[in-house]
C-alpha cells in the first residue's frame, strides 16, 4: 500500500464554476423564456417596420387625400370600385390606414426614445448623484459644484417670482461660496446668520424694483435659501433638495402634468415628447437612487475608496454597472408607457399635428365613425398601440426575470 | 521581544462619533460613540489583534485608521505623519502604504468586474503602468495568493468564498503596502478554509514584511496570529498586552469572561474549564453607562465603577488596562 | 431500548436547471431520548437540509426527498401527509433557526407568538396560554418575563430573541428540539449564555436536542454524540470522546487541526485542508473527500466507503483506510 507523503501531495486545481459572464448568463435566461421571446419578436417587428417604412417607403401625409375612397372597409383584392388594395381599410379622408399605421410607428418610436431618453438622462444623473452623496463624503470640488447647482435651483424660484435673472446668478454664487467654506467661522450659528443675511440681500434688493410685496416674498425665500445652504453642508442636503423637487413633480397626476406642459409649450409631437419625458424624470430618479443606495454600502465600494479611487471612477466603474439591471427593465417598460402617453396626447389633439400619422391621433379622428360601422378605422391603430405596448411590457418582464440577482448565488 | 522595534502606526485619543439621528438639519439625540478615546501603537512587522463583540467599535477603528471615516477627534500617525492633517491628494498618496482586507468576500468584490481589473484597480489609480506590466503584476499577485494566474478574466461569482478572499488579499497587496488592516477576514469562511487563509496571511507577512491590524471576534484565531492583542468593549480598549500575557494573565474582568466563553474543541478541557458567564447584553453605544462602561455586566464591580471612569494606563511592562480594581 | 429517532437511508435531491444537487446522500443514524446530538459540517454539507427533510420542509420543487425513512417514536414521518405533519411540527419536533432577527415576526408581540404555538397544539384558553407563555419566557431566563410578553421583537436584543425562540420551541414540550446554528449569529459571551441555558433546560426537561453547527468547539461543550457530515454524507459518527480523542476520518482530523487552540505553542502552523468541498452537482464516484485527502489511494476514487462501526457500538467511520490512519491525527 502506498502512502502519499503530505509534502508531495498536490491538490487537484481548484474547482471553479464554469466561466460565464453575468450578461451572458442573463441573455441565456432571457431567450429561454417564451414570453420574453414573444415580447422580443413584437418589439423587433415594431422597430424594424417603423424604421424601414420611414426610410424606404415614402409617404407625404399632407398630400394624401382621396375623398372617393372615404371610409372603405379592408379589401385584399382590387375591385372596380376600389382600384387599390387597402388591407386595413381607409379613413374619413380616404387615406390607407395600413400605410398610416406603419408610418405612425415611426412617430411612436421617436416619442418613446426621446421621451425615455430625457427621463433617463436627467432622472438617472439626479438619482446617481443623490444616492451616491447621501452616504459618501464630498470632496471640496464636488461640494462647490453641487452647492452651486442647489443654489441655482433654489434661487430660480425667487428669481422667477421677481423676474430678475440677477438673483439666479446671485444664489448660484452663494451656493458656490457655501460649498467652499466648510469650516467657515467654525460656529454654525455665525455661518447661518451670515448666509441668511446674504440671501435676503441677494433676493430682496433686486426684487424691490418689481414692487415691495414681491421683495417681501423674495426676501423670505432668500432667507430660507441662505439658511439651507449654510446649515447642511453635506451631500444629504443636496440629496434632500433634489428628491423633494422630484416629489413635487411626482405629486401631479402624470397625464395632467404632461397636458399642462404641452398646453404651456403649445401642441406638436416634439413638445409632447418633452412633456412625457419631464413627467418621467422623478420615476427614474427614484429608481436610480434606490439602486445606488443598495450598492453604495457594499464593501467593494469601501474597498475602492481604501485603494484611493476617485469618486468619478467609483461611480463609473463600480456603481453604474451594478445598477444597470433595474434601469434596463424600467427603460423597456418606460418605452411602452411613453408610447401610451403619446397616444393619449394625440387622442386629445395635443400631440402630433393632424395630417401627421400618429396612432393616438388616428383613434381620435376616427372614433366618431364607429357608430356608422367603420370599425377598421379604430381597430387597427388601437391594435398597433396595444401590441407595441404589450411587446415592450413582455420584454421588460422577461428582462426582469433574466437580470434578477436573486437567482444568483 | 520588541523593545527596539520601530512604531509604524500610532493612534492617539482617537474618537469617532456617528450622529445619533437621521435628521439632516438638526442633530438631535445622542451621538453613537463608536470609538471613544482609543490609543495604541503598532510596531513594524507585528500583528496587533483587535477583539471585541458586535458593536464594540473594532471595525470603526480599522476604517478610521485608513481614513475611510473622518475621525471626530484624535490623531493617527503613520510613519510619523499625522494623516488627519493631510489634504486629499497627499492622503491618496499615503493610501498606497495602507490597505484593507474586508470581511465579506461576497460583498467586497464588484460582481461586474473581472478578477484582473479588480486586482489591477489600485495599479490604475496609483501607477502609470502599461497593460503588459500591469497584467504581469496581476498574475504575479494571483500566484502569490495561491490562485491560478490564468483566472484573470474570470468573474468573482465563479469562485468560492475562500478563493474570493484570496482575490481580496491580492488586491490589498497590489501596491506593496506596509500596513494592512484585516477586518474579520475569515469570519465568513468555512472552518477548513479559514485555516488556509490564515496560513496564507502569515506566509505573506513573513515574505513581504507586512504589519497587520487583525480585527476579529474569534479569540482563538486572534491568539494564533497576533503578537499583541487589544480587547475592546463599547468603544474603548479595555486591555492591551502581549498575546501570552492576555491569555495567561488577563487582568480585566471582561477579558477574562471573553476568554472563558470561547468554546474549546476538546470535551475534556470543556468540562474542566471554569466558565464566567456574563449576564445581560451589551449596552446601547448611544447611551453608555456612567462610570466604567462595563459596570452593567461586571461580576466584580464596586461603587467606584459606577461613578468614575477608569483610566487607561500601563500597569505592568507593556500591559495596558482600564479598570479600577487592578492595582 | 427503542430509539427516539431513527433515520434510515435518507436521500434528498434538488432538481435544478443545471442538474441534480445531491444534498443529502444515504444518511442513517439513531438518536435516543434525552440525547444531545451535534451535527457538524461546513456550509453546504447537507446538515441543515437533512433536518429540514425530516420535518418535510424542503421546498418542492426543486427539492425532493427521494429515499429513506425517518422513524420518530414508531412513526415514519416521511409517509405522513401535510396535515399530519403539521401536528408533528411544533408538538413532537420543534426547530430553532440561526437568525433570531428574521425568525420572529416583527409585527406581532413576542408573547402572542409564543401563545400562538400553544393555542394551536393544546386545548388551552387564551388566559392559560398567556400564563404559560410567561412561564416559558421565565424558564429561558428573560428578566421580568411577564412584563415583556407584550414587547415586540425589535425591543429584544439578539440574545433575548434567541431565548424567545427557544421558549417557542419548548412551548409544546417536544420530544426533539432541532437547533439549526442557533448561536452562529450571536456574540461569544451571549453564545456562552445560550449554551449554558440549553444545558440547564435539557437537564430539567430531558428532551432530545439536535444541535446543528459548523463549530466543533460549541458541540464539544454540549453534545453527547457527534455526526460529522461532508458533502451530504455522514463521514464519522460516535460518542463525543471517540470523535475528539480517537479521531479516525481524515476530514475530521483536518477539521480539528485547522482550529487554533488556546494551548498551541506560538508559531505553530495550522493544519489546513487543501482545496474545496466538491460541487454537489457533480459528486465524484468514490469517497467525496478523496480529492482533498492526503491519505488517498486509488480505491478511494473508485468506490464510496460505507459507514462501518468500529470499537463496538459507539463509533463509526466512512473511510477505507481508517485502521492505518488511526491515531495519527488525534492530538
Amino acid at each position: 500500500m502506498t502512502q502519499i507523503n503530505p509534502e508531495e501531495f498536490i491538490v487537484t486545481d481548484f474547482a471553479v464554476r464554469e466561466h460565464r459572464s453575468l450578461w451572458g448568463d442573463a441573455w441565456r435566461r432571457l431567450i429561454s423564456s417564451n414570453t420574453a421571446r414573444l415580447g422580443m419578436f413584437v418589439v423587433i417587428l415594431f422597430i424594424s417596420s417603423a424604421t424601414l417604412s420611414h426610410f424606404f417607403w415614402e409617404y407625404e401625409p399632407k398630400k394624401d387625400l382621396d375623398y372617393s375612397l372615404k371610409l372603405k372597409a379592408p379589401n385584399l383584392t382590387v375591385t372596380e370600385e376600389i382600384p387599390s388594395i387597402h388591407p386595413f381599410g381607409t379613413d374619413k379622408l380616404g387615406r390607407d390606414i395600413f400605410r398610416r399605421v406603419v408610418h405612425g410607428g415611426w412617430n411612436s418610436l421617436r416619442v418613446g426614445i426621446v421621451a425615455v431618453g430625457i427621463s433617463l438622462i436627467f432622472g438617472g444623473v439626479i438619482g446617481l448623484l443623490t444616492g451616491f452623496y447621501e452616504t459618501i463624503t464630498m470632496t471640496t470640488v464636488e461640494r462647490i459644484t453641487l452647492f452651486g447647482i442647489s443654489g441655482f435651483l433654489l434661487g430660480s424660484l425667487s428669481a422667477w417670482i421677481a423676474n430678475q435673472p440677477l438673483q439666479l446668478v446671485g444664489f448660484t454664487l452663494l451656493g458656490l461660496v457655501a460649498g467652499y467654506f466648510e469650516g467657515f467661522w467654525a460656529g454654525q450659528l455665525k455661518r447661518v446668520v451670515f448666509f441668511s443675511v446674504l440671501g435676503i440681500l441677494i433676493s430682496a434688493v433686486p426684487a424691490l424694483f418689481a414692487g415691495s410685496s414681491v421683495a417681501l416674498v423674495c426676501g423670505v425665500l432668500g432667507l430660507l435659501t441662505g439658511i439651507f445652504l449654510a446649515l447642511a453642508l453635506d451631500g444629504r442636503f443636496f440629496s434632500n433638495v433634489m428628491m423633494r423637487i422630484m416629489d413635487m413633480i411626482l405629486s401631479f397626476p402624470g397625464y395632467l402634468l404632461a397636458i399642462a406642459i404641452v398646453a404651456f409649450l403649445g401642441p406638436g409631437l416634439g413638445k409632447g415628447m418633452i412633456a412625457i419625458g419631464v413627467v418621467g424624470i422623478p420615476v427614474y430618479a427614484r429608481l436610480t437612487r434606490s439602486a445606488v443606495l443598495s450598492v453604495v454600502n457594499k464593501e467593494y465600494i469601501l474597498a475602492a475608496q481604501s485603494v484611493g479611487e476617485s469618486h468619478g471612477r467609483i461611480i463609473f466603474r463600480h456603481i453604474t454597472p451594478n445598477i444597470l439591471s433595474p434601469i434596463i427593465v424600467q427603460t423597456t417598460m418606460g418605452l411602452a408607457n411613453a408610447i401610451l402617453s403619446a397616444a393619449a396626447l394625440g387622442f386629445l389633439g395635443l400631440g402630433a399635428i393632424p395630417p401627421e400619422p400618429e396612432w393616438g391621433a388616428m383613434l381620435g379622428d376616427s372614433y366618431r365613425y364607429l357608430t356608422s360601422g367603420a370599425w377598421w378605422a379604430v381597430l387597427f391603430p388601437g391594435l398597433a398601440i396595444m401590441l407595441s405596448v404589450l411587446g415592450f411590457n413582455l420584454l421588460g418582464d422577461g428582462l426582469r426575470d433574466a437580470l434578477d440577482p436573486k437567482l444568483r448565488t | 521581544m520588541k523593545a527596539d522595534m520601530k512604531k509604524l502606526v500610532e493612534v492617539r485619543n482617537l474618537k469617532k462619533y456617528f450622529p445619533g439621528s437621521e435628521s439632516s438639519f438638526f442633530h438631535t439625540g445622542n451621538d453613537v460613540k463608536a470609538v471613544d478615546d482609543v490609543s495604541f501603537d503598532i510596531y513594524e512587522q507585528e500583528t496587533l489583534g483587535l477583539v471585541g463583540e458586535t458593536g464594540c467599535g473594532k471595525t470603526t477603528v480599522g476604517r478610521t485608521m485608513l481614513h475611510l471615516y473622518r475621525p471626530t477627534a484624535g490623531s493617527i500617525l503613520f510613519n510619523g505623519v499625522d494623516l488627519i492633517t493631510l489634504g486629499e491628494k497627499e492622503l491618496r498618496h499615503q493610501r498606497r502604504k495602507m490597505q484593507m482586507i474586508f470581511q465579506d468576500p461576497y460583498a467586497s468584490l464588484n460582481p461586474r468586474m473581472t478578477v484582473g481589473s479588480i486586482i489591477g484597480s489600485p495599479l490604475d489609480v496609483h501607477t502609470k503602468q502599461d497593460r503588459k506590466t500591469k497584467q504581469d503584476r496581476v498574475q504575479e499577485l494571483l500566484e502569490m495568493v495561491g490562485l491560478n494566474p490564468d483566472f484573470v478574466n474570470r468573474y468573482p461569482h465563479e469562485f468560492s468564498g475562500g478563493q474570493r478572499q484570496r482575490i481580496g488579499i491580492a488586491r490589498a497587496l497590489a501596491l506593496n503596502p506596509e500596513f494592512v488592516v484585516c477586518d474579520e477576514p475569515i469570519s465568513s469562511l468555512d472552518v477548513s478554509i479559514q485555516a488556509q487563509v490564515v496560513n496564507l496571511l502569515e506566509d505573506l507577512q513573513k515574505k513581504l514584511g507586512l504589519t497587520y491590524l487583525f480585527i476579529a471576534h474569534d479569540l482563538s484565531m486572534v491568539r494564533h496570529i497576533s503578537d499583541r492583542i487589544a480587547v475592546m468593549y463599547l468603544g474603548k480598549v479595555v486591555e492591551l498586552a502581549d498575546r501570552d500575557e492576555i491569555f495567561l494573565n488577563s487582568l480585566h474582568p471582561y477579558t477574562q469572561a471573553l476568554m472563558s466563553a470561547v468554546p474549546v474543541p476538546d470535551p475534556d478541557l470543556a468540562d474542566k474549564k471554569h466558565r464566567i458567564i456574563l449576564e445581560g447584553d451589551i449596552p446601547n453605544p448611544a447611551d453608555p453607562p456612567v462610570g466604567c462602561n462595563f459596570n452593567t455586566r461586571c461580576p466584580i464591580a464596586v461603587d467606584k465603577c459606577f461613578k468614575e471612569e477608569p483610566v487607561y494606563r500601563e500597569t505592568a511592562d507593556k500591559h495596558w488596562i482600564a479598570c479600577h480594581l487592578v492595582k | 431500548m427503542k430509539h427516539l429517532l431513527e433515520v434510515k437511508n435518507l436521500e434528498t435531491r434538488f432538481y435544478m436547471q443545471d442538474g441534480v444537487v445531491k444534498a443529502v446522500n444515504n444518511v442513517s443514524y439513531t438518536m435516543d431520548r434525552g440525547e444531545i446530538l451535534g451535527v457538524v459540517g461546513e456550509s453546504g454539507c447537507g446538515k441543515s437540509v437533512h433536518a429540514l427533510s425530516m420535518m418535510q420542509l424542503i421546498p418542492y420543487p426543486p427539492g425532493k426527498i427521494t429515499n429513506g425513512e425517518v422513524w420518530l417514536d414508531g412513526q415514519d414521518l416521511l409517509t405522513l401527509s401535510e396535515e399530519e405533519m403539521q401536528k408533528v411540527r411544533g408538538r413532537e419536533i420543534a426547530m430553532i433557526f440561526q437568525d433570531p432577527m428574521t425568525s420572529l415576526n416583527p409585527v406581532y408581540t413576542v408573547g402572542f407568538q409564543i401563545m400562538e404555538a400553544l393555542l394551536l397544539h393544546n386545548n388551552m384558553s387564551r388566559r392559560e396560554a398567556r400564563d404559560r407563555a410567561g412561564e416559558l419566557l421565565e424558564l429561558v431566563g428573560i428578566p421580568g418575563a411577564k412584563d415583556r410578553l407584550d414587547d415586540y421583537p425589535h425591543q429584544f436584543s439578539g440574545g433575548m430573541r434567541q431565548r424567545a425562540m427557544i421558549a417557542m420551541g419548548l412551548s409544546c414540550e417536544p420530544k426533539l428540539l432541532i437547533a439549526d446554528e442557533p448561536t452562529t449569529a450571536l456574540d461569544v459571551t451571549i453564545q456562552a449564555q445560550i449554551i449554558d441555558l440549553v444545558k440547564k433546560l435539557q437537564d430539567e426537561l430531558g428532551m432530545a436536542i439536535m444541535w446543528i453547527t459548523h463549530d466543533l468547539g460549541v458541540v464539544a461543550e454540549l453534545a453527547h454524540t457527534i455526526n460529522v457530515m461532508y458533502a451530504g454524507s455522514i463521514v464519522e459518527t460516535g460518542k463525543i470522546h471517540n470523535i475528539y480523542k480517537d479521531t479516525k476520518h481524515p476530514y475530521t482530523i483536518g477539521l480539528l487541526g485547522s482550529l487554533p487552540r488556546l494551548d498551541d505553542a506560538p508559531g505553530t502552523e495550522l493544519v489546513s485542508i487543501p482545496g474545496l468541498p466538491p460541487d454537489l452537482l457533480a459528486l465524484p464516484e468514490g469517497c467525496p473527500f478523496a480529492a482533498r485527502c492526503v491519505y488517498r489511494i486509488d480505491k478511494c476514487l473508485a468506490e464510496k466507503p460505507p459507514l462501518v462501526e468500529i470499537n463496538g457500538k459507539d463509533h463509526a467511520v466512512a473511510c477505507w483506510r481508517w485502521e492505518e490512519i488511526a491515531g495519527m491525527g488525534s492530538r
